[in-house]
């Protein structure tokens, strides 16, 4: 390999500073957001995939109807003990139905709502140069993801479980349409968390004059992790909620 | 000019201490225990049903604790909660994380400096060998004779498939892990990784979710096989747990990787080092780095959704609920067939630039080369129904499936024509590296030709779930791709350790694992087509003789690997001197100084030309 003379910029600079410009960190940053975009666009790929494939295998007729017993946690024990001393009677076919679409949606206005905040901020960072009032912007917008998350677990919550008595083995369980809900909501929750993480954090960094009108490339990179999390709650909450059932 | 490590000396150091300068491999054990602790102590209280110290739900609570744990103690957790409080690291911070001036020590810490991050890797990955060839020595004793001898079927099971998963997260990271990280950024002219906290991060990670994966043998083991079947996954006891547990966190650990390796490569090249000047190993670790960002997050999902039915009862696989193993086999083969080119396309990047050097040739059709790789890539996509031609998942697709995989020969074939046609009348220096470059390329002939009699739906309705299939994929990744990754640790030994790797003990080693090669599964093939079937600790007698010749072989691969890692203990400790470039090779690590100092360079090169132009006197050297 043949090396030249190196040119100028591209010796080792002294001092304390980084090696490259900011505009070069901006661009590796940048790149590196997108890939893990990337990566997280096949993992909600994936939970789709799941709830579509079990939708469309519809195992048993199990999508949303179970034979057993309308229950939940707090009365499995009283399910459990019924079953023990024989006065069961022959399980019905409960039918779940979908969770909420008003608060799915709900939620899903949500993360988008946070996301043009910050992106409003973003553009009066860098247009006004006014860190403060980004500040008080990005904690408005990490603390509607909270709101979010409390929805979400709502959402969890109500999901229908079922006592069913197999064989002498007793247990509490889910459909296949709400199993592949809580595998959603969940990730749902686990992205808001992250949103209220960065957003918390942008808030800060700019109330110490670390992210301000002149560095504000930072605000730019997690806007776009931000703006993926909004598209994608409105996708899947799109796909939950109007490809439902069987027929 | 001043120079990196000059500033590095005269720079203050960092103010005070703190417990942040005392974390390391030891306060990250601790850390981990204790948060396990706290899992399950939550989890027990949280879920208590009356007898069970250990359920699922408990496990998992306990496990997560573990990892959680481990991270804060590693100090993982430190740079993102100074960024939270926006308090940024000064650049002697950054000097000091990235282990300058901590001698030793800094292998044991959240180091992040890309060389030492690869050393790591080396370690790691002989730990994980070690593990997976242990067991494989237990099974191969195991079936010596017809009968049961010292385990019983369940146990046997277990070892299989701990056994297979270790081994395959050891050949992920076998090449791409020590090589990508310790010679990828030199060869591309970058001082570090473009995110060297998340070099460290996906390591430590590694490391957490290893200890997760091999302590699955202290719980019962994992007795379901290494494909870990929903349907049968579901009855297995807490080593399913462990297995799931490490799979999420193997799967954070490569994400992390494969985004900081594109994103260096992508980013971070010196000027002049054009695409079309890339060294082709960096070529093949970023095609393997997007292959795994695409493929693992299904891994990830396989196994979260399994984790949900074992502790919160929902039935994505289980069938009284309305589950199917079906979404398991899919999403288990969305990523177990890109995985297996996410393991074999380094070793090959690997040999396509120690055949060139060795050969003192450019490597033939660069661009095919490439080419090959990446349309490799892409057809692993779209080959993973294959793996169920016999289960019967939509039997329709099996044509347009056989298609794809009969299309992976070609870019497989080109890597032989590239291989063959770099050596051919070349002055091919015979040395450690070229000798298992050799012994790959026979070794690939046989694994890639039976490849193609699976892919054929006929021929695999006969031998699947037999023997035939465990050879033919062993000749991949033990008579390949391990031959690939030693050739890759002889070629590049010299620039870590400054020393040649002691070539009479490479050599005794190449020979002893070569023919056990040829024994264990050669013999294998024999018992596969007599129709010996897989995952069975006893066996009729008639598959006597042909087992016995694989445990010999089997015995023969593990005296060569013991012999190789005393070569590479007596090489690091007393080996001869190689000085900076012992192979006379063009790529950028080797104009560095050995071992290549903190940033690697005091000035960044210029490149005026690709890395495989060797002049007369290097020809002849």
């Amino acid at each position: 390999m043949s090396i030249d003379s190196p040119s100028r910029d591209q010796t080792h600079s002294p001092g304390d500073g980084p090696h490259d410009s900011p505009e070069k960190v901006d661009g590796r940053e940048r790149l590196g957001v997108w890939l893990f975009i990337g990566a997280d666009v096949v993992t909600v790929g994936a939970l789709l995939f799941t709830y579509l494939y079990l939708r469309a295998v519809d195992t048993a007729g199990h999508w949303m109807n179970m034979w057993g017993y309308q229950g939940s946690l707090h009365t499995y024990q009283y399910w459990a003990n019924a079953a023990a001393n024989g006065t069961l009677k022959n399980p019905t076919l409960i039918h779940v139905g979908t969770v909420s679409a008003g608060l799915q949606w709900l939620v899903a206005a949500i993360t988008v709502l946070s996301a043009l905040l910050l992106w409003v901020g973003e553009k009066g960072l860098r247009a006004n140069k006014n860190a403060k009032s980004f500040s008080a912007t990005a904690v408005v917008a990490a603390l509607l993801p909270v709101v979010g998350i409390i929805f979400t677990a709502v959402l969890l919550k109500d999901l229908p479980q079922i006592f069913v008595s197999i064989n002498d083995s007793n247990t509490m369980s889910y459909t296949t349409y709400d199993s592949a809900m809580m595998a959603l909501l969940s990730s749902t929750i686990f992205h808001l968390v992250i949103l209220t993480f960065l957003g918390l954090g942008l808030s800060i960094r700019a109330a110490r004059g670390v992210v301000s009108g002149d560095r504000w490339y930072q605000v730019r990179l997690v806007r776009m992790f931000w703006v993926w999390v909004a598209l994608s709650s409105v996708v899947a909450t799109l796909i939950t909620t109007t490809i439902t059932s069987t027929h | 000019m001043t120079t990196t490590l000059e500033h590095a000396t005269t720079m203050a150091q960092p103010k005070g201490g703190g417990l942040a300068r005392h974390q390391n491999f030891a306060t990250a054990i601790v850390a981990g225990v204790v948060l396990a602790w706290v899992g399950w102590f939550l989890g027990r209280h949280l879920f208590w049903n009356g007898s069970d110290n250990w359920s699922d739900q408990v496990t998992i609570l306990t496990l997560l604790g573990w990892m959680l744990g481990f991270w804060i103690g590693i100090g993982a957790f430190n740079a993102p909660f100074q960024w939270l409080l926006g308090r940024d690291n000064t650049r002697a911070d950054n000097l000091y994380y990235a282990g300058d001036k901590q001698g030793r020590m800094r292998y044991w810490k959240f180091t992040t400096d890309h060389k030492v991050v690869g050393v790591q890797y080396i370690i790691v990955t002989m730990g994980l060998l070690a593990v997976g060839g242990i067991l494989a020595m237990a099974i191969r004793t195991e079936l010596i004779t017809p009968g049961t001898h010292f385990v019983n079927q369940q146990v046997y099971n277990s070892f299989i498939a701990i056994h297979g998963m270790v081994m395959i997260l050891a050949l992920i990271v076998a090449v791409a892990g020590p090589w990508g990280n310790f010679v990828m950024p030199i060869m591309i002219g970058a001082r570090d990784m473009a995110f060297p906290r998340l070099n460290a991060l996906s390591l430590w990670t590694l490391v957490s979710a290893a200890t997760v994966l091999v302590g699955t043998l202290a719980v019962g083991g994992l007795p379901v096989g290494w494909v870990v079947l929903g349907t049968i996954a579901n009855q297995a006891g807490p080593g399913m747990d462990f297995f799931a547990v490490a799979i999420v966190i193997f799967t954070v650990s490569t994400t992390v990787a494969s985004v900081n390796l594109i994103t260096t490569v992508i980013t971070m090249r010196t000027r002049g080092m054009t695409l079309d000047r890339l060294p082709i190993f960096v070529w093949g670790t970023i095609i393997t780095a997007a292959l795994a960002l695409y493929a693992f997050p299904f891994f990830f999902v396989a196994e979260a959704n399994q984790i949900f039915d074992r502790t919160a009862s929902t039935s994505f696989y289980v069938a009284a609920g309305g589950g199917t193993s079906w979404l398991q086999a899919n999403l288990f083969w969305l990523m177990g067939h890109p995985e297996v080119y996410v393991i074999l396309i380094p070793a090959v990047a690997a040999l396509f630039e120690i055949s060139s050097t060795m050969a003192r040739k450019p490597v033939f059709s660069y661009r095919t080369a490439v080419g090959a790789m990446v349309v490799l890539a892409g057809l692993s996509a779209v080959v993973w129904a294959h793996h169920m031609f016999t289960a019967g998942w939509a039997p329709s697709l099996s044509g347009p499936f056989m298609v794809t995989t009969e299309l992976i020969s070609i870019p497989t074939g080109i890597f032989f024509l590239v291989l063959v046609g770099t050596l051919w009348r070349g002055n091919v220096w015979m040395k450690l590296p070229t000798v298992w470059m050799f012994g790959f390329i026979f070794n690939f002939i046989v694994g890639g030709v039976t490849g193609i009699y699976l892919s054929d739906v006929p021929l695999d309705e006969q031998l699947h779930g037999t023997m035939f299939v465990t050879a033919h994929f062993h000749y991949i990744f033990v008579g390949s791709v391990l031959f690939g990754a030693i050739a890759a640790l002889a070629y590049w030994f010299p620039k870590v350790s400054g020393r040649y790797l002691n070539e009479f003990l490479g050599r005794l080693s190449f020979w002893l694992v070569f023919s056990g090669v040829q024994l264990t599964f050669g013999a294998m093939f024999l018992s596969g087509l007599k129709g010996m079937p897989r995952r069975d600790a006893s066996y009729s007698f008639a598959f006597e003789h042909t087992n016995f010749i694989s445990t010999i072989g089997a015995y023969m691969i593990m005296s060569g690997m013991l012999v190789l890692l005393g070569a590479v203990i007596t090489s690091w400790r007393s080996g001869e001197p190689s000085g900076p470039n012992p192979w006379r090779a063009n790529t950028l690590e080797w104009q560095v100084p050995t071992p290549p100092p903190l940033e690697n360079f005091d000035v960044l090169p210029v490149i005026t030309e690709d890395p495989y132009h060797f002049d007369e006197t290097t020809v002849n050297a």
